[in-house]
Order: C-alpha cells, then sequence, then structure tokens
C-alpha cells in the first residue's frame, strides 16, 4: 500500500525531553490516530513533519518526498490544525478567505464558505468572538478548502466539551466520506480515536510504542483479570505490563485468542484504547 | 505572497483609522498655521506595524505561518513590504497635504522644503524599521519595545556627546558639497538598510524554531 507519510528514525533532542527514532508510516486513504499523553512527543513530531522545528535528525517523506526538500510544493497538499497556532484573534473568517486566496493555488472560496455556514461561523465576526469550539471548527474549514491529500490535526477536539468534540468528530468523518484525504490525528482523548482511525500509533516519553491497525489491536489485545496466585502462573511472554489493584490484577496481553487456549483464566476484557495508554504507561513489566 | 501582505494588512483595518485621524489633525494644524507634526505620520506607520507583532504573537502566527506554503521566507517578507508600502502612502498623503497647506497659508508653495523633510522623515523612519525587525525577529517584541527605547535614548546620549565635542564643520562643506545628489544618496541609502535588514531578519527567522 502507497504511504502519503513516512517517517523513520526521527531523533530531536531538548534539554529534558527527546525523540528517539521515531518512525512509522501513514498509507494513503487512511486515518491514524497519534495518542499518548501530554508531553509524549505528539506536537514535537508534527512540528516536524511541518519542518517548524528543524535540526532534527531522521528522515520524513511526504507523498514519497523529502520534506525539507519539497517543502513548498508539499505544504500546498497539507492541511493543517495545530494547537494554540493559527491567524491572530482580530481577523475575521473573510480576512482569512482573502489572505488565503493569495497563500494556496488550490484555495476554493466557494467551499470555505460552504464549511463557515455548515458550522454556523459568521464570516464578518472577529475570531476573538468565537468559542474555543467555533475556533477549532474554522480552522478545521481553513485547513480544508484548499483540497488537501493529507491533513495533520494536532489535538484538534482538546479542550472541548463532548458536544462540540462529538461535531469535530462527526465533520472529520464526513470528510474522510467525500474528500480523498489521508488523516494524522493527534489527540490524548482516545475515545475519539476509536470511533474514526483506522490505525493507532503510541508514542511514549518521546519513543514509538506501537503503531498498529485499530482493528488488531481492539480485537487482539486484551486485559485479564486474575487474582495473584493466577496471575504468578502467566508466563512473562504472554503479557506485556500488568498493574495491581486492591482485589486483583490487570494484566494487558496482546493475543487474547492465545491466551484463553493456553490458560484456563477465564476474565478476559476487551481493551479501549485509554487502558491500553493507562496499562502500557502506568503498568509494571515483571 | 500577496496573501501575506493581505493578512498584515487586514489586522491593520482598525489603525487605519487611528492613522485618518492623526492625518486630520495634521491638516487641521497645518491650516491654522500650528505645529508641522508631518514627521509623525510616518513614524506612527512603523509603530502602528510594530504592534501587528504583537498579535501575531498571541495567537502563535509566525509558527502556524510556517506550515502554510513558503512560510518562512513570506512572512518576513511582508512584513516589510506592508510596512513600506503604508509608509509611503502616508508620506505621499503627507506630502500633498503640505503642498495645500503651503499653498492655503502662503500662496506660494516650497515645493524642496517639503520634499526634503518628508524626505529626511521617510529616512528616519526606514532606520527605525531597519534597526527594529531583526530585533523583534531575534528577541520577540516585547523585548524589542526595551530595545526602541535603549536606541533612542542612545542617539540622544551619543548625538549630544558628539555634537558638543566635535567639529562638524568638515560635514556640513561635504553635505554642500553632495546637495545635488542628497535625495539620490539618501533613496539609495533607504534601500541599502532596508534590505540588509531584511536579508538579517529572514536569516533570523529561517533558523527560528517553535
Amino acid at each position: 500500500m502507497e504511504n502519503v507519510l513516512e517517517i523513520k528514525n526521527l531523533c530531536k533532542k531538548y534539554d529534558h525531553f527527546e525523540l528517539k527514532n521515531v518512525s512509522f508510516s501513514l498509507p494513503k486513504g487512511m486515518i491514524m490516530g497519534f495518542i499518548g499523553e501530554n508531553g509524549a512527543g505528539k506536537t514535537t513530531t508534527i512540528k516536524a513533519i511541518l519542518n517548524i522545528i528543524q535540526s532534527y535528525s531522521g528522515e520524513i517523506k511526504i507523498f514519497g518526498f523529502d520534506n525539507r526538500a519539497h517543502d513548498k510544493e508539499i505544504k500546498e497538499e497539507i492541511g493543517v490544525v495545530l494547537d494554540d497556532m493559527f491567524f491572530p484573534e482580530i481577523l475575521t473568517p473573510n480576512d482569512i478567505n482573502k489572505a488565503m486566496e493569495g497563500i494556496y493555488k488550490n484555495w476554493d472560496t466557494k467551499m470555505f464558505h460552504a464549511y463557515l455556514k455548515e458550522f454556523s461561523l459568521l464570516p464578518n465576526k472577529q475570531i476573538k468572538t468565537f468559542s474555543k469550539g467555533m475556533r477549532k471548527k474554522l480552522e478545521i474549514a481553513t485547513s480544508l478548502s484548499h483540497h488537501p491529500k493529507l491533513l495533520l490535526l494536532d489535538e484538534p477536539t482538546s479542550g472541548l466539551d463532548p458536544v462540540a468534540r462529538a461535531e469535530i468528530i462527526q465533520i472529520l468523518q464526513n470528510i474522510i466520506e467525500k474528500e480523498e484525504c489521508s488523516i494524522l490525528f493527534s489527540s490524548h482523548i482516545t475515545a475519539d480515536l476509536e470511533q474514526i482511525a483506522d490505525y493507532i500509533t503510541f508514542i511514549h516519553n518521546g519513543e514509538i510504542i506501537l503503531s498498529k491497525a485499530t482493528n488488531e489491536l481492539l480485537d487482539k489485545y486484551g486485559i485479564v483479570k486474575c487474582s495473584e496466585k493466577e496471575f504468578k502462573e502467566i508466563d512473562k511472554k504472554d503479557y506485556l505490563k500488568y498493574k495491581k489493584s486492591k482485589y486483583e490484577y490487570e494484566v494487558l496481553v496482546p493475543n487474547k485468542k492465545e491466551f484463553k487456549t493456553k490458560y484456563t483464566i477465564s476474565v478476559i476484557d476487551k481493551i479501549t484504547l485509554d487502558d491500553l495508554m493507562v496499562l502500557m504507561i502506568k503498568g509494571e513489566e515483571e | 505572497m500577496i496573501g501575506f501582505i493581505k493578512k498584515d494588512l487586514a489586522m491593520m483595518k482598525s489603525n487605519f483609522k487611528l492613522l485618518g485621524v492623526l492625518i486630520l489633525v495634521y491638516a487641521i494644524m497645518g491650516f491654522m498655521g500650528q505645529m508641522d507634526i508631518s514627521f509623525i505620520l510616518p513614524f506612527m506607520c512603523v509603530m502602528i506595524m510594530i504592534s501587528s507583532f504583537s498579535y501575531d504573537n498571541y495567537n502563535k502566527w509566525d509558527a502556524y505561518s510556517i506550515s502554510l506554503p513558503n512560510g518562512r521566507n513570506n512572512s518576513v517578507k511582508s512584513k516589510y513590504i506592508t510596512t513600506i508600502l503604508m509608509t509611503l502612502m502616508v508620506s505621499i498623503i503627507t506630502i500633498l497635504l503640505s503642498f495645500m497647506i503651503s499653498f492655503v497659508n502662503t500662496k506660494t508653495v516650497d515645493y524642496e522644503q517639503i520634499v526634503v523633510t518628508m524626505f529626511g522623515t521617510l529616512f528616519g523612519t526606514i532606520l527605525v524599521l531597519s534597526i527594529m525587525y531583526p530585533i523583534i525577529y531575534k528577541f520577540g517584541v516585547e523585548k524589542a519595545r526595551i530595545g526602541i527605547f535603549l536606541i533612542v535614548f542612545g542617539i540622544v546620549i551619543v548625538g549630544g556627546f558628539l555634537v558638543e565635542y566635535i567639529d562638524f564643520s568638515f560635514l556640513t562643506k561635504t553635505i554642500s558639497l553632495l546637495e545635488n545628489y542628497l535625495l539620490f544618496i539618501l533613496i539609495v541609502t533607504m534601500i541599502v538598510m532596508v534590505f540588509i535588514s531584511y536579508t538579517i531578519s529572514k536569516k533570523i527567522f529561517r533558523k527560528k524554531e517553535f
């Protein structure tokens, strides 16, 4: 399958944080959920993809081209929603439209106004009068109105109430149906991603812990709930992490079916991305 | 590129009213034969544009602009072009008004005096812009505001010292020798200053990470 985004061995060092050999790829037409706790390296990775940070090592290819050598051409085809970064809030959607007409070759004024109407955003109101949800919708409308082939969304639902979050997820679902677009969607609110992501890439402390198809992850992985005695009988090779609570052990297993054939423990729960994140980060290995 | 200029101009919309009021005040004072405040007008354009950096900074526009096609170059270029366009437009309006004021008040127009005064003001404005913008790109607009105070303070102190202790008669002679070329020299110097300043700002912004 053709990849629209390929990252190989991306490294970037700060005083207190480091991206370590980040590698993953996003196949064409797919949505990838990029998950991890706050400060895990999601935004830094997206900034590197966009060359907002530059002094990194490794290789980033977008549509098969090096992102630094073909910066301008690539950015004509990318739409972005960045966490807290946008046009100055004294501008109006109309001002943004006029500016973007002169920035993107493929800017589609009709499409932008159609989105404004769909999202109930007034074209002559200053951004500063918008609620947080409205601003995000405006950012999404702006990111979509030049027919991008790749969307990079950095925490587009962060800080929003459940209603606004659901609306944004619905908007993205509609876009996937209408447009031929691949999406990298970073979030620490994993419930949003379970609904729409085809792939999940999990970053922790600047390292990619896993990158897999969502179905595979949710179908294969499971949480075994057992007593201490039962836990001690489980081979270390058969689980990834475990967490000891007051009355039971929660054990993260990478293959529910295999586990069932090998052990008699009957309580194996379905996993959610939240469970996966908590166990991978907070769980113990041995 | 045009899009970045449109964005900067759109941000300055509310300040155009302020400029309009200042031009009106200048015209009224001029027709009444009161103080000439024409020198303030082009300088105001730079001050207004410096405030646009604060708006950009507040919403992290600089980082966002890099995600747009050719954003690193165009973001800087548009700031210089917008400032110079605004300054030139205000200077032209001021010159035309000065001609009218001079004609109404004295029935004659001292073209040379008005043009030289305006070019002197324009030179000062371009000098401030050329010094300030690289400082803003390097240290941010808040620190640069302290910078402008230090620069003006420094110029006054050093200027005062030089006037006190150095005989400038040689300079006066040189200027009178170059009198015929003064306007040309001023224009060339302004272009060189802007070019150097823009090149430095572009280099600073090209290396910047957010």
